[in-house]
C-alpha cells in the first residue's frame, strides 16, 4: 500500500439545485495518517463534502488536492486506487455471485496479477470472518454481514485514504466494536480513516479527531475530546455528546476531570477524585 | 443528497385543473390522432401545439430538455432506420444495397417527431397529475383500485430507479470501475455489476413496499375503500372533453372522407 496522501480542500462551493448552496466555502487539510469522523445533523452537507474526495462530486467553485494535485481531471475510477469509498447501503454495491467475487471485484479493476487479487481477497475475508460466507451469493445475506461485504469489498482494494459513510448503522454493538477495532488497525498501518456516523459513542471511543459539519461549513476540526468539550457549539448542531460526557462534565465542578470521553476514564477520574489525588 | 421521487410538479394552471379523467381523454385522443396521420406538417404542428400546452401548463424548461434529451436520439435513430431500410421512390443516393429516397426520409422523420410528440402527451399527463389523482381517475373509470394504484406506483419509481442508477453507478466506480471508453457489448458488459446490483434492489425494494402495503391493511378482504379526496367533473371539464371528442370526430373524418394527412408531405 502507498503511504496516504495529504488531502486538502479550497474554498470548495457546491449546489445541488441553483442558489441554494450545500457546501459554502468550505476549506480544511486532512493529514496523512489521519482517523477523523465527520459529524453533523442530516442534510448538513457531511456526504456531499466526502463525495469531493474520490470525484464522485465536483465542486462548482474551489479545489480538491491530493498531495497538492489538483484532482479535478481524474475520473473516479483512476482516483479509486488511492481513495476507497464505502456507501451507506451496503444494497448499492453488491452484485456478485458469491462473496469471493464481490470482494475481488476491486482487486481485478485495478488489473493486479491473479494471485495478489486472491491474496488481498482472502485476507479480506479472514479479516472481517467472512470465509464461511466466501461461496454464499452476497445478496442473500443478512443486513449485518451484507455490510460486512461491502466494507471487506473496498478494505481489499488497500486504498490509502478509506473512506466509510455511516458504516455502524444497522449493526449490533458486538459487531460496531469489531468493525471499529478493525478500522483502528488500518489507521495505525497508516491509512488515512475519513468517517460520518451520528453514533457519538463511536467516536467518542474509537475515533481521535473529529471534524463538525453545520449548513454547509466547517463549524470545527480538532480532537474528539476538544469537540466533545465545546457543547453550546454542539448543541447548535443538535449533536449530544455521551451520556459518559454529559455526566463528567456536569461533576467537574466538583473536581473531576473535564474532557472525559468514556466509562473507563470516567472510573479512572472518578477513583482519581475519591482517592485525592 | 436531493432524492427525486415524483414525476408531478405542483402548479397553478388550468391543465393542472383540469379534472384527470380529462387528461386521461386528453392522453388517449392525443395517441388516436398521432397514430392517425403520417403528415410531417401535421406532426410539426402537433409539437408546437404540445410545446405551447407545456408553457400553459407552467412547465419548467428543465422538464423539456429532459424530453428532448432522452427521446432525441430514439427519434433520430428510428427516422435513419427508417430511411435505410424502408426506401420508397426514386433514390438520391445509392450504395451497395442501400438506397436514400426523399420520400423515405420524410417518412422516417414522420416516425421520429411522432415518438417525440407522443412523449410530450404522456409527460403533459404525468407531471400534471398527482398519484391520489391518477388511482382515483382510473378507479372512476372502473378499473380496480390494485391496478390504478400498480400503474401509479410503476410511474412514480421511475425518478427513484433513475436515482438509485446514479446511486450504484457511483458506488461501483468508487472500487474502480471504469466503462467510460468501452463501446457497444464491451460497454452493455462492463456496466454488469451496475444493472445487477440494480436488480437486487428493486427486488428489495418491492418486497419491501408490498410488506409495508400489506402491514397497512391493503387488499384487505371485506373491506370497502374509503376516499379522502374525491374527483368530480365542473363545467370547464365538460367543455374540454366535448372539444376533444369534437376534435378527433373531425380528424378521423377528414382521414377517412378526404386522404386528410397520410401523405407524408401533401396534406391532401
Amino acid at each position: 500500500m502507498a503511504s496516504a496522501p495529504r488531502l486538502e480542500i479550497r474554498d470548495l462551493w457546491f449546489d445541488y439545485e441553483a442558489d441554494t448552496p450545500v457546501l459554502r466555502g468550505v476549506s480544511l487539510t486532512i493529514e496523512p495518517g489521519e482517523f477523523v469522523a465527520v459529524i453533523g445533523q442530516n442534510g448538513s452537507g457531511k456526504t456531499t463534502l466526502v463525495k469531493h474526495f474520490n470525484g464522485l462530486l465536483r465542486p462548482h467553485r474551489g479545489q480538491v488536492l491530493l498531495d497538492n494535485e489538483d484532482i479535478l481531471h481524474h475520473s473516479v475510477g483512476a482516483l479509486a486506487r488511492r481513495v476507497g469509498y464505502v456507501f451507506q447501503n451496503p444494497d448499492h454495491q453488491i452484485f456478485g455471485a458469491t462473496t469471493h467475487e464481490e470482494i475481488a471485484f476491486g482487486p481485478v479493476n485495478f488489473d493486479l496479477p491473479e494471485d495478489e487479487v486472491e491474496a488481498r481477497t482472502v485476507d479480506a475475508l479472514e479479516s472481517f470472518r467472512l470465509t464461511e460466507y466466501a461461496d454464499v451469493q452476497p445478496a442473500m445475506l443478512g443486513f449485518g454481514l451484507r455490510r460486512k461485504v461491502s466494507i471487506a469489498a473496498v478494505y481489499a482494494m488497500q486504498t490509502p485514504i478509506l473512506i466509510l459513510d455511516e458504516p455502524t448503522t444497522g449493526l449490533d454493538w458486538k459487531s460496531t466494536s469489531e468493525l471499529m477495532q478493525l478500522i483502528g488497525e488500518l489507521n495505525r498501518q497508516g491509512r488515512t480513516i475519513i468517517l460520518i456516523t451520528h453514533d457519538m459513542r463511536v467516536v467518542a471511543e474509537y475515533v481521535p479527531r473529529c471534524m463538525v459539519i453545520r449548513k454547509g461549513e466547517v463549524l470545527i476540526h480538532d480532537s474528539t475530546r476538544e469537540v466533545f468539550r465545546q457543547a453550546e457549539l454542539l448543541e447548535s448542531t443538535h449533536i449530544q455528546v455521551p451520556q459518559i460526557s454529559q455526566l463528567g462534565r456536569r461533576m467537574v465542578t466538583l473536581g473531576l476531570q473535564d474532557g472525559i470521553l468514556t466509562v473507563p476514564e470516567f472510573c479512572d477520574a472518578y477513583n482519581d477524585l475519591m482517592s485525592g489525588t | 443528497m436531493p432524492v427525486v421521487v415524483d414525476l408531478y410538479l405542483h402548479r397553478q394552471s388550468w391543465f393542472h385543473r383540469a379534472d384527470p379523467r380529462v387528461k386521461l381523454l386528453f392522453v388517449a385522443a392525443s395517441l388516436v390522432l398521432l397514430l392517425v396521420f403520417k403528415n410531417i406538417f401535421i406532426m410539426l404542428a402537433a409539437l408546437i401545439l404540445l410545446h405551447l400546452l407545456h408553457l400553459s401548463a407552467h412547465m419548467p424548461g428543465e422538464k423539456f430538455l429532459f424530453i428532448w434529451r432522452t427521446l432525441l436520439p430514439v427519434g433520430i435513430v428510428m427516422t435513419v432506420l427508417w430511411t435505410l431500410f424502408y426506401p420508397t421512390g426514386n433514390p438520391i443516393l445509392e450504395f451497395w444495397v442501400i438506397k436514400i429516397t426523399p420520400y423515405a426520409m420524410v417518412e422516417g422523420a414522420v416516425l421520429g417527431l411522432r415518438i417525440m410528440a407522443m412523449a410530450f402527451v404522456v409527460f403533459a399527463w404525468l407531471y400534471s397529475t398527482d398519484q391520489p389523482s391518477l388511482v382515483r381517475s382510473l378507479v372512476k373509470l372502473k378499473v380496480p383500485y390494485e391496478w390504478g394504484l400498480v400503474l401509479a406506483l410503476a410511474l412514480r419509481y421511475i425518478p427513484t430507479f433513475q436515482g438509485m442508477y446514479e446511486i450504484i453507478s457511483d458506488a461501483q466506480q468508487a472500487r474502480g470501475l471504469d466503462y467510460s471508453d468501452a463501446t457497444g457489448y464491451k460497454r452493455v458488459r462492463a456496466m454488469m455489476p451496475i444493472f445487477i446490483a440494480m436488480i437486487i434492489s428493486s427486488l428489495r425494494a418491492s418486497d419491501q413496499l408490498a410488506k409495508s402495503l400489506e402491514s397497512r391493511a391493503f387488499g384487505a378482504h371485506g373491506i370497502r375503500r374509503t376516499y379522502i379526496h374525491d374527483i368530480h367533473y365542473r363545467a370547464a371539464d365538460y367543455f374540454y372533453t366535448i372539444i376533444l371528442l369534437l376534435v378527433v370526430a373531425v380528424a378521423i373524418y377528414m382521414r377517412i372522407a378526404y386522404n386528410f394527412g397520410i401523405h407524408p408531405i401533401r396534406l391532401l
